[in-house]
């Protein structure tokens, strides 16, 4: 028994070792993000997108989407649009439906044609 | 809502004496119909230079939406005539948010990144529209057709200019043919949302430089190293001398752990922007993480002179090459 635990252990610090130069050289490199965005307090705004993102997983969870998709649809959003939808998702435009709006199109093309004549 | 009662109020007064009404109506229109539809009236004065008269992508699928869904199949359509087979099915996990019954704006953007294209919002322009179109690039468009929450996502496809007529993929109409006129008037209440999603290969013909570089490292973030390598590659053809694009290609490079190639990239911008603080401390990471350690030295010692908002990056990847140093004289 206790073999087999050092033997895992044994296993998972080869693969720590072997994920550990390949972790320090991702940090060491400066993202393109913060070079094609003007912001200055790149410290501050990790920070606040990391609640802004949590925070926008929330709603969207709310809103009836599984935790784990949320995350992810998230992860594909650039900070700047985190920041945009945080809050306001209820408010924001949806599309949804081509129905119920052929009054508007009616109304819209008469005009139109009375204007024509 | 002022333009709907104005339209409602002439609508009354033209079906009460349509005759008499006509010339009121037409007088007051004339007026009227700039404001509520500017770039059509704009258009009306002439096709911008360089446009052909008519132009109708017949190749574009069409995926009738179901339910709501109009998001997932507008997407779907986009995605098919940029060669990435979905289906509206396929993305309802990605854009629709069940208890609004619709999908944002962000997260369409979003989605197609996904799939390793370059999605980028055009500019509020009518203009660049029918230029997408010119150019065999089907345009996703947000309109209002309700009279308040009637939003909406189309795909226009075509258009005849002689006839002033938009043509879409929409909602259950494989071949809907809006007016520009009708069309404006739904789609200004989106502030003229429009959006088009691009093999990474190739550029939008109304692309701007920065916004299409935001759209290309958006697309690095969600869509991975290897499209965003492609799309870096087109921009720098098109854009040579812009230095964020180049670090964007080397950090492709870098993460696909093409270290020789980042390197080559962070060199040539090194020689055009010798002072740019990015460019001196992932250089030096690049030729760190190659065993180079004693060359990246001197760049970083350099970068952290110059200090600014990178200092933190920059004195973390001088200690870590510092620390490399000591073990290897050890």
């Amino acid at each position: 028994m206790k073999s087999a635990w050092a033997r895992t252990i044994c296993r998972l610090l080869v693969v720590l070792m072997v994920w550990t130069p390949y972790q320090i050289a991702q940090a060491g490199m400066i993202g393109t993000d913060q070079a094609v965005s003007t912001a200055t307090q790149a410290d501050r705004n990790t920070v606040l997108d990391f609640v802004g993102r949590a925070d926008v997983a929330g709603q969207l969870q709310a809103l009836g989407i599984d935790p784990a998709t949320a995350k992810d649809r998230i992860a594909a959003l650039t900070d700047q649009e985190v920041q945009t939808i945080a809050g306001r998702i209820n408010n924001m435009p949806a599309g949804a439906d081509a129905t119920g709006i052929l009054l508007l199109i009616i109304i819209v093309a008469a005009v139109w044609w009375l204007w024509r004549r | 809502m002022v333009a709907v009662a104005q339209i409602a109020v002439l609508w009354a007064a033209a079906r009460q004496n349509a005759r008499a009404a006509g010339v009121f109506v037409c007088a007051s229109l004339l007026t009227g119909c700039a404001s509520l539809a500017p770039q059509t009236a704009l258009l009306r004065e002439g096709l911008p230079q360089g446009l052909p008269q008519r132009v109708e992508l017949t190749a574009v699928p069409f995926f009738p939406q179901v339910e709501y869904q109009c998001g997932p199949a507008a997407l779907a359509t986009a995605l098919a005539a940029s060669g990435v087979s979905a289906t509206p099915d396929d993305l309802v996990s990605q854009v629709y948010i069940p208890e609004r019954k619709g999908s944002l704006q962000v997260e369409m953007l979003a989605a197609a990144r996904r799939q390793g294209l370059v999605a980028y919002q055009l500019a509020p322009r009518f203009e660049d529209l029918l230029r997408e179109l010119a150019a065999g690039t089907p345009v996703i468009v947000l309109q209002n057709l309700g009279l308040t929450d009637g939003w909406h996502y189309a795909v226009a496809v075509g258009y005849d200019y002689d006839r002033g007529e938009l043509i879409l993929r929409s909602g259950e109409t494989e071949r809907q043919v809006l007016s520009f006129f009708v069309h404006e008037f739904v789609w200004q209440r989106s502030n003229y949302w429009a959006m088009v999603a691009m093999p990474p290969q190739r550029i939008a013909v109304t692309a701007e430089e920065s916004r299409w570089l935001a759209s290309v490292a958006a697309l690095e973030r969600a869509g991975g190293p290897r499209s965003a390598r492609i799309a870096y590659r087109a921009f720098l053809e098109r854009w040579p001398e812009n230095v964020k694009a180049a670090i964007g290609l080397a950090n492709s490079h870098h993460a696909l752990g093409e270290l020789r190639e980042a390197e080559a990239v962070l060199r040539d911008a090194a020689r055009r922007e010798p002072d740019s603080v990015i460019v001196l401390n992932n250089l030096a990471q690049t030729l760190s993480d190659q065993g180079r350690d004693e060359e990246a030295l001197p760049l970083i010692e350099r970068a952290a002179a110059a200090g600014g908002p990178f200092a933190g990056a920059v004195r973390q990847t001088r200690q870590a090459i510092l620390e490399r140093i000591s073990r290897t004289k050890r």
